[in-house]
């Protein structure tokens, strides 16, 4: 199960990493108890970054433009967009995807209404404030971050961790 | 790629925050989405958001003992009351005729203050574009039988963000909202300049509410969505809290008294650095004895938690702050009631399966308190736990998908 896990992630990684020049409209993931685990399990000792979104939160529409500029600079990017909204709102959370994220980024949405949940499976700590971004490193350090992320200090990670 | 390195990574990141966080649209770029420049089918789609059903349910009693409730129900706020602690309520009464998308997600809530026989209702309607929003205040002087045409509060009427309302009425029936604007970002945006965060706002009404005066900064750089909290001292004058933005990104609290002598202090010091705002915003509460009670939340990595500390110089000084609630347990949304010596706290955990309001007491005006006590429990959304007293009693007030309106009388059980 988990070999198979991480053939998908791989399969996907290949897949997403690839240019491709008509782009279809981005499938959204109902991120549901669970999902958050399955995106781990499908990575394993590979880097990979979660972020955590909402339409409510302005920062994080800063931050997706950021992150899409470096998806595009560095297509081995391994980028989980998660958005913190509900499924009611999916229309709008597509539609800002395909304006400001990157298109080789996976994306997810909170699907169940009772969100505590879904949060608190993610982290125990993480009392929802966005953007909350999960920096997973080749060697299964993790580390959080609350707020908009600085593009050098991501982009240092990036390099650090896809280094040939 | 090793651990130092990620550390590294983001204790500079933390520590530096080069770039001044702005609100995006202050930047003004191009392709940015701006709020003040979405395009219509995102504007569309944003309306039709706004329609989601809300659990907020604001409560307060009257000088009688009787139980008033706000709540939101389609495009209406509906006022009704309940003589008997809420077991039965009295048909509800439309506050706006005219259907307004009123704010009621995450901190957004109606307000309901009755005092004199007076229904004073404040709320924020959501305007056409996302995060934009007005001010509005509504009132009744036949006993709730029916409300005024709702005026908007902010003399700024550009489609910006007029959001984060909070009422008080004090003795002489003065009416006072503040809330959070960004019409001072919008001015700089125009004029090319950076601008963090909004500006926060008064206005007062001398008649009751009939009018309001004209719209008064309290002061700029304020965190933008979090909610505002106001209480009224024993002189009458207001006191207001919020969360402020120090410093290039230092998210902790500020306390101002709407005396017109008073510039604003800073209450909390956990110097919680993000560039985001984490919606969550404080309390205030002041007892009979002139203490001022505050409530917060920050998850700076040193400071992190829900804190409470009092001031018995109005404001000018707090105690070491209390750090209290399970930091495992995502403790959230605190709220505090002082009714003389005795003070009440509330909040939220969640652990893992059920959400929680957990409460404690205090019976020497802050300075000790009893082990937190669990009041009720659900198993599914709820809105956040709110505390009012009547009589020297005091009450969580809670509302659940699940269970509907609860009051449940605390402190006796809790010692």
């Amino acid at each position: 199960m988990k070999r198979l896990g991480l053939l998908m992630g791989l399969c996907l990684t290949v897949l997403f990493s690839a240019p491709s020049a008509a782009f279809a409209a981005q499938e959204i993931k109902p991120f549901v108890r669970g999902s958050y685990q399955q995106i781990i399990a499908a990575r394993q000792g590979m880097p990979f970054i979660v972020s955590f979104w909402s339409l409510t939160c302005s920062y994080c529409m800063v931050e997706l433009t950021m992150l899409k500029k470096l998806a595009k600079k560095y297509p081995k990017l391994d980028l989980v967009l998660v958005s913190t909204d509900t499924p009611e709102e999916e229309k709008l959370v597509a539609a800002t995807l395909e304006k400001i994220s990157p298109r080789n980024a996976e994306a997810w949405l909170f699907a169940d209404s009772y969100a505590d949940r879904l949060r608190f499976e993610v982290d125990k700590r993480w009392q929802g404030e966005l953007p909350r971004t999960y920096f997973f490193g080749a060697k299964n350090e993790v580390k959080a971050y609350s707020g908009k992320l600085e593009r050098e200090e991501v982009e240092q990670w990036i390099k650090e961790q896809y280094a040939p | 790629m090793s651990n130092l390195a990620i550390a590294l990574l983001v204790a500079a990141a933390v520590t530096a925050c080069p770039a001044l966080a702005v609100d995006h649209a202050s930047h003004g770029k191009p392709g940015a989405p701006a709020s003040t420049a979405a395009p219509a089918d995102r504007e569309k789609a944003w309306q039709e958001i706004l329609a989601k059903p809300s659990l907020a349910v604001s409560a307060d009693f009257d000088e009688k003992g009787r139980l008033w409730l706000a709540a939101i129900r389609g495009q209406h706020i509906y006022v009704s009351y309940s003589d008997d602690r809420g077991a039965s309520q009295s048909a509800p009464v439309k506050v706006n005729a005219e259907p307004e998308n009123i704010l009621g997600d995450g901190e957004n809530r109606p307000k309901i203050i009755v005092r004199k026989g007076v229904v004073y209702v404040s709320y924020t309607q959501g305007l056409a574009k996302p995060m934009t929003g007005d001010i509005r205040f509504s009132r009744s002087a036949d006993d709730g039988k029916s409300f005024s045409a709702p005026l908007t509060v902010n003399d700024n009427h550009e489609i910006i963000s007029h959001r984060f309302d909070s009422m008080t009425v004090n003795d002489k029936g003065h009416v006072y909202v503040v809330w959070l604007d960004k019409r001072d970002l919008s001015a700089a945006q125009k004029a090319g300049k950076k601008y963090s965060g909004a500006a926060i706002y008064y206005a007062m009404s001398d008649d009751g509410g009939g009018s309001f005066h004209g719209n008064v900064k309290i002061a700029d750089y304020v965190c933008e969505c979090c909610r505002t909290a106001m209480a009224v001292d024993t002189d009458g004058y207001p006191v207001v809290i919020w969360r402020h933005i120090y410093e290039t990104n230092i998210r902790d609290h500020a306390l101002v008294k709407l005396d017109g002598k008073m510039s604003p202090v800073r209450l909390s010091q956990e110097n919680w650095d993000i560039a985001a705002c984490p919606h969550h915003g404080p309390s205030l509460s002041i007892a009979s004895d002139g203490i001022y009670h505050a409530t917060w939340f920050s998850n700076a990595p040193e400071h992190h938690g829900l804190f409470y500390a009092h001031s018995a110089d109005r404001g000018k000084t707090f105690s070491n702050p209390l750090n209290f609630g399970n930091f495992e347990a995502q403790p959230a949304h605190p709220y505090v009631l002082g009714l003389g010596n005795r003070v009440y706290l509330v909040w939220k955990e969640f652990d893992g399966e059920r959400t929680s309001i957990l409460g404690m007491l205090s019976n020497d005006g802050g300075k000790s308190w009893s082990a937190p006590r669990k009041l009720a429990a659900t198993s599914d959304v709820s809105d956040n736990p709110l505390l009012i007293g009547e009589n020297n009693r005091a009450y969580l007030s809670w509302n659940t998908k699940n269970e509907g309106y609860r009051l449940v009388e605390i402190g006796a059980e809790i010692k």
